[in-house]
């Protein structure tokens, strides 16, 4: 028997009633996404495009006004799905009270992981997230990448299946934002499925097997890395105003100076590009007079 | 549920807020024994009584409400309410468990105001007895115990303000409403009694039957008022066991109404 996909969300649909008319403001639309086990899978898409709204059905906190969500063929409202999550918000806030140790072991507790095995644990996910030797001072006085290891330690210490991480590196250096991507690839490593999302657009692109991009509640693409920035019929050479025949003679050139030509790429876009092309191109589609700077001649850049 | 509970207990003791109450709270009732312009006897005893018993009422329901609902909407607003609810827990157990917290909060106050009061009454009673030794022929008067038992009674009616906080809470969106209404009907919920006389004079049926339904939403809270029959005898019966099991029968019924009306409505709460 096959292992049922991490998260399976089939026709979801979200609705907010808005002011005392109870107006719909609809968050998600028609989504569809599959995301299968032990990868790493990056949820795209500018502010206000659903990403949390989606977020939040998969832990069950929303119930969705149209479809269906699965966490491991479990359906996500029911608490017995969670068991296999692990989740950390966005700019997460903790008891301030308690130590990290103690922060960590309240949450084993309530995700039922048994007394003999919690300190075991608690100290195994503090080691993860390179906290041992600021555990026993207050959360209070962490700072912000400090939060987020916290944070993420919480979110491992029932030993979840799948993690959802809600921009883990937000506001973390970049020395944090690495150590961070580093136990991210450790998780995968691990056998364990992830689902990311960030603004931090290389980051995504150095880390995720997937990817989805999400706008204005709908998902506009879906795919490998390797599919959505590739540009199809296309070759890259370093090179300006290369014609066939030129190529040719410098293939022909080269072989006189004793070099040969290896290989030829295909031109891709970076993420980022493409992410803007996508994000901007409809977000003028949807009000014309928005001016579209961000996807001016994308490939520019990429020709290299 | 357990877990909740503590960790919003340890939440409570640290707040500022409940340090400021119990200490005035301690005071006033120290400062009751003070007042030696009462000094004619068992009278300023009962004078004691009624201050101390006052206090663990006001400041008992001011706490009810306050420490629920800032507890409650600590979490919300804290966004911590998000990352405990991703977890396998029901919103059952997360509302009970605040509910727990600060129901042990509350009677932790109950305690420590009924032993200063004890303490109080015990020490008044005695300097008494020793300037009036005639007006104490049998030793001491007052039921000492019962002022313990008086506290356990007033823990039982803060639970239900704090469920009803705790209800009120779980469709409001700010703090500051749900202190104000729950406050509200803290006042109908004492002056029952006026609506009972009211609706005992109302002749048509019908509508007799209408308010006394209405009547039931909201707990009679005189009946909590059992304060100088407990302790300060007098020509009133004393209570039963009875008595104090329709109390206690009557307390676990509206506490427990009045939390699963607040999952009702917690359920299909955006978080």
């Amino acid at each position: 028997m096959s292992t049922p996909p991490a998260i399976s969300i089939k026709g979801l649909t979200k609705d907010f009633s808005i002011g005392m008319k109870g107006t719909k403001l609809r968050a998600v639309e028609d989504l569809n996404l599959e995301i299968a086990d032990n990868q790493i899978y990056g949820l795209l898409g500018p502010n206000g495009s659903g990403k949390s709204t989606t977020i939040k059905i998969i832990l069950g906190l929303l119930a969705p006004s149209v479809g269906a969500c699965e966490i491991y063929g479990q359906p996500s409202g029911s608490v017995r799905s969670r068991h296999s999550v692990g989740f950390l918000p966005e700019a997460p806030y903790f008891y301030r009270y308690l130590s990290g140790t103690e922060l960590v072991r309240f949450y084993a507790r309530v995700c039922g992981v048994p007394k003999a095995e919690q300190a075991e644990r608690v100290s195994e996910v503090i080691e993860l997230v390179g906290m041992t030797e600021a555990a026993h001072r207050r959360v209070g006085t962490y700072s912000k990448g400090m939060l987020q290891r916290i944070g993420l330690a919480q979110a491992l210490v029932h030993d979840p299946q799948l993690v959802i991480l809600d921009e883990p590196t937000a506001g973390v250096d970049p020395l944090g934002s690495a150590a961070i991507a580093d136990i991210i690839r450790t998780l995968k490593k691990r056998g364990k499925t992830v689902l990311l999302s960030s603004h931090l657009l290389a980051q995504i692109e150095g880390l995720c097997d997937r990817v989805a991009i999400l706008h204005r509640g709908k998902l506009i693409r879906e795919g490998t890395i390797a599919e959505l920035t590739s540009e199809a019929n296309a070759e890259s050479l370093v090179v300006d105003a290369l014609t066939p025949a030129a190529r040719t003679a410098v293939e022909a050139a080269l072989k006189t100076h004793g070099v040969r030509l290896r290989r030829t790429e295909t031109p891709r876009l970076s993420l980022d590009q493409l992410f803007l092309k996508e994000v901007s191109s409809r977000e003028a589609e949807h009000n014309p007079s928005t001016k579209n700077t961000a996807s001016q001649d994308p490939g520019k850049e990429s020709d290299s | 549920m357990q877990t909740i509970a503590a960790n919003t207990f340890l939440e409570a003791v640290r707040q500022r807020f409940f340090n400021t109450v119990l200490t005035i709270a301690v005071a006033l009732v120290l400062g009751a024994g003070f007042f030696q312009q009462f000094n004619f006897g068992a009278s300023e005893l009962k004078f004691v009584t009624d201050f101390g018993f006052g206090a663990i009422f006001f400041f008992g329901a001011i706490l009810a409400i306050t420490a629920m609902t800032q507890l409650f909407f600590s979490e919300i607003e804290n966004r911590t309410a998000l990352t405990l609810l991703a977890k396998p827990v029901y919103r059952l157990e997360f509302l009970v468990g605040k509910f727990l917290g600060a129901h042990c909060l509350i009677g932790v106050f109950c305690l420590l105001i009924s032993t200063v009061l004890w303490g109080v009454l015990y020490w008044r009673e005695g300097a008494l007895m020793a300037s009036f030794p005639d007006s104490f022929p049998d030793g001491r008067t007052l039921a000492y115990g019962e002022v313990f038992l008086f506290g356990f009674v007033q823990w039982l009616k803060f639970g239900i303000i704090a469920a009803i906080a705790l209800f009120i809470a779980s469709f409001s969106n700010t703090n500051l409403y749900t202190v104000v209404v729950s406050f509200f009907v803290l006042v109908i919920c004492q002056l029952q009694y006026i609506a009972r006389d009211a609706y005992a004079d109302i002749a048509n049926p019908m509508l007799a039957a209408l308010v006394w339904f209405l009547s039931l939403l909201f707990p009679n809270f005189q009946i909590f008022n059992l304060g100088d029959r407990m302790v300060v005898p007098g020509s009133e019966p004393a209570l039963t066991a009875a008595t104090y099991g329709g109390i206690l029968c009557f307390s676990l019924i509206y506490t427990v109404l009045f939390l699963l009306l607040a999952l009702v409505n917690f359920r299909r709460k955006e978080i």
